[in-house]
């Protein structure tokens, strides 16, 4: 044995946050299968890189079952973290470790795509970059949710509509709706806008609503981005 | 100009004879509904037993009146003879 | 060519009957066969504007429902010989209205007239969605008031998706009919301004109704405002309205407080 001491550097443990898809399949398991089949079928890429929790709150199933509903969902390319809504006792080393305390997000249902929800002139551009281009104003009502990547919009953002963006989001226009930004964890991302009127600005999951905005920064180009966990506004020349 | 409001009836008495007629049709209507279904199928039944003719060449026009209502059926019989029936309740 | 055409706005009272009958009335005056829809199923008023209210037989649920042919629930109206109205049901309701009984009724209607007006209800469900579905063009009335405003942007964004040339991937036209104008409260600057309205709403401007007793007056008698008194400041505007429909060129005029002069002239457009 060693005579030496070794210093050991205490273990740093920090929390993170992850956004990750729920996916909550429902009795019988087989006929949902089928349905997720489906579904991958009209968009394809759309679990690939997001990791999926498996929520089997809404059906009974024992630890060889759920292995192989995991199993299942892997060979769909779907990685599972993390299952929720059973009971800890059913947890198995080979399966996936049971979580708690999963919050809902907003805007992330399957099948609701961004470009759908806009016009059907739209073009999809998930081929290339990251990135969807907006070309006309988005209307109140409207919810334009693009978690790959940066959204631009090309008009004016109306009030009661809504932007959720994976990455940054630029509006040339007055951003006068809600505007999510960096919704996956990237707290890098940015707002920008001609004239910031928004009802609410969130980067992160930081937010600042219109009564936090200052009336300085109003009618003038705008950028936001993320201090620590600080939401900062400031005019752009 | 204000010439032509001196001899243009003020509106709302207008208002409210044309209100009064028509929500009391309305009401009754909701009393008896579809009289005016039952009626017109009676009268065309009657006419369909002495001549025959085609379910979509009947006019049927109505004025509700304040005492006196009109119903107005025109009903276009093959060999072009029309026969024009009024019927007053 | 019939030319389908919605009058919706999302809020309620703001002047989508009145505008209808108006426009209609104008439209019809200056030649054009035109049939005007009641889509308020169940609480019907088109008929009312138009003093038809004695003359309703049938209504539109009647012809879908097979209950009447077409020709027997038009009404004629007795002043103008092209104005047809096509009432809406007062005793049944919107789930009455399908899709496909709309869709014929629709169709229908293009052999027989060059205008077909649709006066949509308030809000944004069925009866609203049905109303512009098949629509070429949609005027979008509006009151320089907020929620007016945001109801419309509302609807603009619905014009865009529920309708059928959206989903065929072509545009609505579409018209913003700004009305109960009121040109003192808006020179105090305590009413929204066109100019606030026009770059909320980035839609092109179809023309701009003073707020006028007027208006009333001829809902009171039931005969369109066109129709009742052509020669007062709402009435111009409509029938300016009504030209800029069939295309011409007109410049826009901002009513003002001084009564028989015209106020300044601009031509304005949109974005």
């Amino acid at each position: 044995m060693s005579s030496l001491v070794c210093q050991r550097q205490s273990l740093r443990f920090r929390a993170r946050s992850y956004m990750a898809f729920a996916i909550t399949p429902r009795a019988p398991v087989v006929d949902w299968l089928a349905d997720l089949d489906a579904n991958l079928e009209r968009s394809k890429g759309f679990f690939a890189g997001h990791p999926a929790v498996l929520d089997l709150s809404g059906v009974n199933l024992r630890a060889p079952a759920i292995a192989h509903l995991v199993a299942a969902l892997e060979e769909r390319n779907i990685r599972v973290l993390g299952i929720e809504g059973v009971d800890p006792a059913t947890a198995e080393p080979g399966l996936p470790p049971v979580l708690r305390g999963g919050r809902g997000t907003p805007g992330l249902e399957a099948g609701e795509r961004a470009t759908a929800a806009v016009t059907g002139r739209l073009a999809p551009q998930r081929q290339s970059l990251a990135s969807l281009l907006i070309e006309d104003p988005v209307r109140s009502g409207q919810s334009i949710v693009f978690t790959e990547g940066d959204v631009t919009v090309l008009g004016s953002v109306g009030s009661g509509a809504e932007i959720v963006a994976g990455g940054s989001i630029h509006v040339y226009g007055t951003l006068r709706g809600r505007a999510m930004a960096g919704v996956n964890g990237n707290a890098r991302a940015r707002i920008f806008c001609h004239r910031v009127e928004a009802e609410l600005l969130a980067i992160d999951s930081y937010y600042k609503t219109a009564d936090d905005i200052e009336d300085s920064l109003r009618r003038g180009p705008a950028q936001a981005w993320l201090e620590g966990s600080t939401l900062k506004i400031s005019a752009m020349q | 100009m204000n010439l032509l409001k001196l001899w243009q009836r003020r509106s709302a008495p207008v208002a409210r004879e044309r209100l009064q007629l028509l929500l009391a049709h309305e009401r009754s209507a909701r009393n008896q509904p579809d009289l005016l279904g039952v009626l017109r199928e009676e009268i065309l039944d009657v006419i369909r037993r002495h001549v025959a003719f085609e379910p979509d060449k009947v006019q049927i026009k109505m004025d509700r009146g304040r005492s006196v209502s009109t119903l107005e059926f025109e009903i276009e019989i093959p060999n072009g003879i029309r026969i024009s029936m009024a019927r007053a309740s | 060519m019939a030319h389908v055409l919605v009058v919706t706005s999302g809020k309620g009272g703001v002047g989508k009957t009145t505008s209808t009958a108006a426009l209609g009335a104008a439209l019809a005056h200056d030649g054009d066969r035109v049939v005007v829809v009641d889509f308020d199923v169940g609480l019907r008023n088109l008929d009312l504007v138009l003093g038809a209210e004695r003359r309703v037989v049938f209504d539109v649920i009647s012809v879908i429902n097979g209950v009447a042919k077409l020709s027997q629930a038009l009404i004629r109206d007795k002043r103008l010989e092209n104005l047809f109205l096509l009432p809406a049901s007062q005793t049944r309701d919107k789930d009455a209205l399908t899709e496909e009984g709309v869709a014929a009724v629709i169709a229908e209607l293009r052999d027989r007239f060059d205008w077909i007006i649709c006066d949509s209800p308030a809000g944004i469900e069925r009866g609203a969605t049905l109303a512009m579905r098949h629509a070429d063009s949609a005027i979008i009335v509006t009151n320089p008031e907020v929620s007016s405003v945001r109801d419309s942007d509302r609807i603009i964004g619905l014009l865009d998706s529920k309708t059928v040339k959206a989903e065929r991937g072509e545009r609505v036209d579409k018209h913003l009919l700004i009305t109960r104008y009121h040109p003192a409260r808006a020179a105090r600057g305590e009413m929204l301004s066109i100019d606030d309205v026009l770059e909320i709403l980035l839609t092109p401007l179809l023309g701009i109704i003073p707020e006028s007793e007027e208006v009333l007056r001829a809902s009171n008698v039931g005969s369109p405002v066109t129709l009742n008194n052509p020669l007062s400041a709402p009435a111009r505007a409509y029938f300016d309205a009504a030209r800029r429909l069939r295309g011409e060129e007109i410049a826009m005029h901002v009513p003002n407080e001084s009564k028989g002069l015209f106020g300044k002239l601009f031509g304005r457009k949109a974005a």
